[in-house]
């Protein structure tokens, strides 16, 4: 119950946080160099075609009537028009978010998995080969950039091996897969769609593998340090001159004191991979969220870049709430 | 005392040294002990003596960088040369340490009620259910109130005595051999401490472990122990029947330690100079040596031998080439001039008094004191006591404005604070000065000493001339060496940097003079320099002291009055003999009663209270000892006390007439 309350009273107060980033980035991109009509028209327009095309989208307004006119579009739901392609924008975030959900989450999910395992045994083998050799794994992964990683994997599974589908589109069209979130592995199980869902897979290996690759280092880095830290700490070593046993030791006493300092590291981390999902979603040719916010800010797409910032604040701050609630339920005593 | 066999705990001329970079420490040299089933040995000393280290060599959880020599034999087998597996089966079972800090070492993370059944299923081979029945139980028996809700609790909801029984609990619930207790009670009050020794002697008398009780208050560990064993810098300077050792020891050290433990008998506290050194390898002559009044050429030459005291039994055994067998002689008790009269000048009032914490969220708050009322004359030195948690500490603030009344008001030197604003209140509250309990911390670390004790003078606007003139002097006065005063507070050790607070409470010639706890977070032997450093400034005629402490003995020392505080209520109050001779209220005399002594201790019938301190208590309706104490009735529960004239002592408790007949009926005596 008190979670719950948590929760509403961070959401309520999560309004006025989004507020800002609405006035701050719709002042940004119209601060920024740069021009949405030209890069539609194309260098032979006429003034006069331009003029025609800025009034079409709203452009000649003052400033102020342009804002409360974006406004009113956010309260009613309607993030406006693509200067590009000319289709709603929430229609296109609905149709990309899916597979860049999918991808995020399940590589963050492998990056903790193997993380929370590695650093702890590490933290067990401390200053021994096995440890030694985890760390140096981790740091040169972490010191590879994703996209000359992404390259070697396709190189790797795909050209040499043979193992995994071609980096084109993220699931076989021929498997009749109907969308329904947008996130196909997710799709292909709820239609109970078998040759979809293997084949979605398939394609989500290679880049949920050179995400996590790319964000696992510093998570097993501080798990490790945490966990050396609780091996260390007076209540282990008091469990330890208790006499108990290898397995209560490690489930009862290493393992969810040293996971209760890690919620708020993983949000930040969060935040580094969210910048990598860009770059990887190209490399893949994911055709994700990501890829489609960049191209909105290359071509200064005013209501596409607007939409995504507000979409990336958005789950920043979820993110954040759902660690601060992890933490809690970890650490006794937080008080939330 | 059941029979004792010889062979459950022996260590053999253990010596450890600790090797680090740049760090080599000598922590035990050559230390030999043993203890026997069924025995509770105390192995007292100071801290850094190397208590600790032989309670972690006996678990074979040395620091990292040890190097051990000697042997530890538990039950014959050496745990120096156990291998993991064995070690493993020794620890919990064969022999189980309680931690020093019983809060730090729970695991935060898991539920108290869990790490003891860890125990008892690693040890006791008991099921799950089984387990958590079990642990009920033990719960139950180390005196936990409603057992079985507390299993759930997580460490930080436990009270510091609560933590200190789930901590024997963890221990005991490992059924070991050997119950090794580490400070035990350090910083719980003296009615709990009482209890919580008695455990230990319960577990030895009834489940036949031996128990090794480590601990620097003799007085507390006095009546629960067989024997014994005193520790100087990583050596054994004496052990032996600890009726002997405590009575009449033969070591200079354990006879310095001894006089500078106050007594609530009120005997004088004599210092001994100097401090313990820290021995960089095994020494070759007697450590004691450079602070020994009878040390010769001998002694500085040669390492004494352990041989037995002369002309008494063989366990009887010390290292020193001149031991003592006079009586050990005391000062007689410090005379309490009555100088002050209620006549003369009054430098502090509070009237009426009451302090409420209001919690962070909504309504109601914790009310901390409740109507206090007092008065402390020039030249006048008020005692104040109490359990933990009564409110000494938020009386402190209230005296230097540190927190405002609710309601009621504090007059210093005449003027009220609650009428004064903004400067003229700066300049009152530099008026009455405080010493702390924790001298380092309580120093800025980047000040030098004569920057801190310069602080009030600066409040004052002194000129710097003047500010050094004076800081010198006031150095002087406190025997601060003048090469002191360019150090920094960690270049101190505890019982200096105390000394520079007094300076500072000192220095701008306040009207009021405050110390909390001043000595609680200071060895024994520095504390008596330090208590003969703050008899000295309480002696000043233009200035009147407050000096607050869980410790009744310490407050016999040097109070000429005393006002004993129970949640928030001043419950006795009266010239310090008087209360500490003939103590009106039940819980005073329950104070008394549960205070260790090495002397006579207090001498009238004893009283016990029968439960732990409960704060619910202090918003019942009635006498807020009524859930406590035997005499209570139903009267107690309802009627509200107030304090009333008794002789010259006044008690805030309805029953005083009757209550020597009481006693006289019902033996309460412990
Ligand atoms: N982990 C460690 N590393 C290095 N030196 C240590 C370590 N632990 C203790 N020492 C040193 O060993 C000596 C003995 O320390 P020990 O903790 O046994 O003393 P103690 O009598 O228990 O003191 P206290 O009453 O403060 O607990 C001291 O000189 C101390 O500085
Ligand atoms: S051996 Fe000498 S210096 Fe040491 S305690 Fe005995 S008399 Fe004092
Ligand atoms: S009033 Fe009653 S309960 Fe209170 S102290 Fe006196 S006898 Fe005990
Ligand atoms: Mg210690």
């Amino acid at each position: 119950m008190r979670i719950v309350r948590f929760v509403v009273r961070r959401l309520l107060q999560l309004i006025p946080v989004l507020l800002g980033v609405v006035v701050l980035t719709f002042l940004l991109v119209r601060v920024l160099p740069g021009d949405p009509i030209r890069t539609i028209l194309g260098p032979n327009a006429t003034p006069e075609d331009a003029a025609a095309a800025r009034a079409r989208y709203g452009l000649d307004q003052p400033i102020v009537k342009q804002f409360l006119d974006y406004l009113g579009g956010l309260v009613t739901g309607d993030l406006g028009t693509s200067i590009q392609s000319g289709t709603s924008v929430g229609a296109e975030i609905g149709l990309r978010i899916g597979p860049t959900f999918e991808l995020v989450v399940l590589a963050l999910a492998v990056a903790l998995v193997v993380a929370v395992l590695l650093g702890v045994w590490s933290a067990r083998h401390a200053d021994r080969a096995g440890d030694h050799g985890v760390r140096l794994t981790a740091l040169v992964g972490n010191s590879m950039p994703e996209f000359w990683l992404g390259l070697v994997l396709i190189l790797v599974g795909y050209s040499v091996l043979g193992w995994f589908p071609a980096p084109s589109g993220r699931v076989d069209p021929d498997t009749n897969l109907t969308p329904l979130t947008g996130a196909d592995l997710l799709d292909a199980a709820l239609t109970l769609n078998g040759p979809a869902f293997g084949s979605a897979l398939a394609h989500l290996i290679l880049p949920v593998a050179t995400l996590s690759i790319v964000v696992v280092a510093p998570l097993l880095r501080s798990v490790r340090a945490s966990a050396l830290e609780v091996l260390h700490s007076e209540p282990y070593v008091a469990a330890t001159a208790h006499g108990l046993r290898g397995r209560t030791l490690l489930r009862g006493y290493l393992l969810r004191a040293t996971l209760a300092r890690l919620p708020s590291l993983a949000a930040l981390v969060f935040g580094t991979s969210i910048g990598s999902t860009v770059l990887v979603e190209y490399v893949f040719s994911w055709q994700g969220f990501g890829q489609w916010a960049l191209r909105g800010l290359l071509y200064r797409d005013y209501p596409v870049v607007q939409a995504s910032v507000l979409v990336i604040a958005f789950c920043y701050v979820v993110v954040f709430l759902i660690a601060d609630v992890a933490q809690a339920v970890l650490d006794p005593r937080v008080q939330i | 005392m059941s029979p004792v066999d010889p062979d459950l705990l022996s260590i053999e001329h253990l010596s450890v040294v600790i090797r680090r970079p740049g760090r080599e420490v000598a922590a035990l040299s050559d230390v030999s002990l043993r203890v026997g089933r069924g025995e509770v040995v105390g192995l007292v000393g100071e801290s850094g003596g190397g208590k600790s280290m032989v309670a972690r060599s006996i678990v074979g959880l040395l620091p990292g960088g040890s190097h051990a020599t000697g042997a530890v034999r538990f039950e014959g087998d050496d745990v120096l040369r156990m291998d993991d597996d064995a070690l493993r089966r020794h620890r919990g079972h064969g022999a189980a340490i309680c931690f020093q800090n019983p809060r730090g070492a729970l695991s935060p993370t898991r539920t108290v009620g869990r790490q003891l059944t860890d125990r008892l299923t690693t040890h006791q081979r008991l099921t799950e259910a089984e387990a958590r029945r079990a642990a009920e139980e033990q719960f139950a028996a180390v005196g936990i109130r409603s057992p079985r809700r507390r299993l759930g609790a997580y460490p930080h909801e436990l009270s510091g005595g609560m933590a200190q029984r789930v901590m024997i609990s963890l221990a005991t619930g490992c059924a070991p051999g050997l119950l090794i207790a580490d400070e035990p009670t350090t910083g719980l009050d003296v009615t709990l401490t009482r209890e919580i020794l008695r455990r230990f002697r319960h577990a030895a008398d009834t489940d036949g472990r031996g128990v090794l009780l480590i601990s620097h208050d003799l007085a507390s560990i006095a009546d629960v122990c067989d024997r014994v064993v005193v520790l100087y810098a990583g050596t054994v300077v004496e052990s032996g029947p600890a009726a002997r050792v405590l009575g009449r020891p033969a070591h200079p050290y354990t006879r310095a330690l001894l006089r500078s433990v106050p007594d609530v008998d009120g005997r004088a506290v004599v210092a001994t100079p100097g401090a313990m050194p820290l021995l960089k390898a095994a020494p070759h002559d007697c450590p004691f040596a450079p602070r020994c009044a009878h040390a010769t050429a001998e002694c500085t030459a040669e390492r004494p031998p352990v041989s037995r005291v002369p002309g008494a039994a063989d366990d009887w055994t010390l290292a020193c080439f001149h031991p003592r067998t006079d009586e050990l002689a005391f000062a007689e008790p410090a005379e309490t001039p009555g100088r002050a009269t209620a006549a003369e000048r009054a430098v502090l009032e509070v009237d009426d008094a009451h302090v409420v914490y209001r919690s962070r969220f909504g309504k109601g708050g914790h009310a901390a004191l409740r109507g206090v009322s007092l008065r402390v004359a020039a030249g006048e030195t008020l005692g104040v006591v109490g359990e933990s948690g009564c409110g000494k500490s938020t009386l402190a603030k209230l005296l230097l404005g540190l927190v405002s009344p609710a309601r009621g008001d504090v007059r210093v030197a005449g003027s009220r604070m609650s009428d004064l604003r903004g400067g003229e209140l700066r300049r009152l509250r530099t008026r009455v000065q405080m010493v702390f309990q924790d001298p380092i911390g309580s120093l800025s670390p980047r000040r030098t000493v004569a920057d801190a004790i310069a602080e009030p003078l600066r409040a004052l606007g002194l000129p710097a001339a003047r500010r050094a003139e004076r800081v010198e002097a006031v150095a002087d006065r406190l025997k601060i060496d003048r090469s002191m005063l360019a150090r920094r507070p960690h270049e101190l050790s505890g019982g200096q940097a105390q000394r520079v607070c007094v300076a500072r409470a000192l220095a701008g010639e306040p009207d009021v003079l405050v110390f909390d706890e001043p000595t609680s977070a200071l060895d024994v032997t520095v504390q008596a320099q330090i208590l003969e450093v703050i008899a000295d400034v309480v002696r000043d005629p233009a200035r009147g002291s407050v000096f607050i402490s869980h410790d009744l003995a310490t407050v016999r020392g040097f109070a000429d009055r005393v006002i004993v505080l129970y949640l928030g209520r001043i419950v006795e109050e009266g010239p310090v003999d008087e209360v500490f001779g003939n103590p009106r209220h039940p819980y005073t005399r329950a104070l008394l009663s549960s205070a260790p002594s090495l002397g006579d201790g207090f001498s009238g019938p004893k009283v016990t209270l029968t439960e732990d301190l409960d704060d619910t208590d202090a918003a019942a309706p009635g006498c807020p000892l009524a859930a406590r104490c035997p005499f209570a009735d139903d009267r107690c529960r309802t009627e509200e006390q107030e304090l009333r004239p008794y002789g010259n002592t006044r008690a805030a408790c309805r029953r005083v007439p009757e209550i020597p007949d009481l006693l006289k009926g019902s033996d309460i005596r412990v």
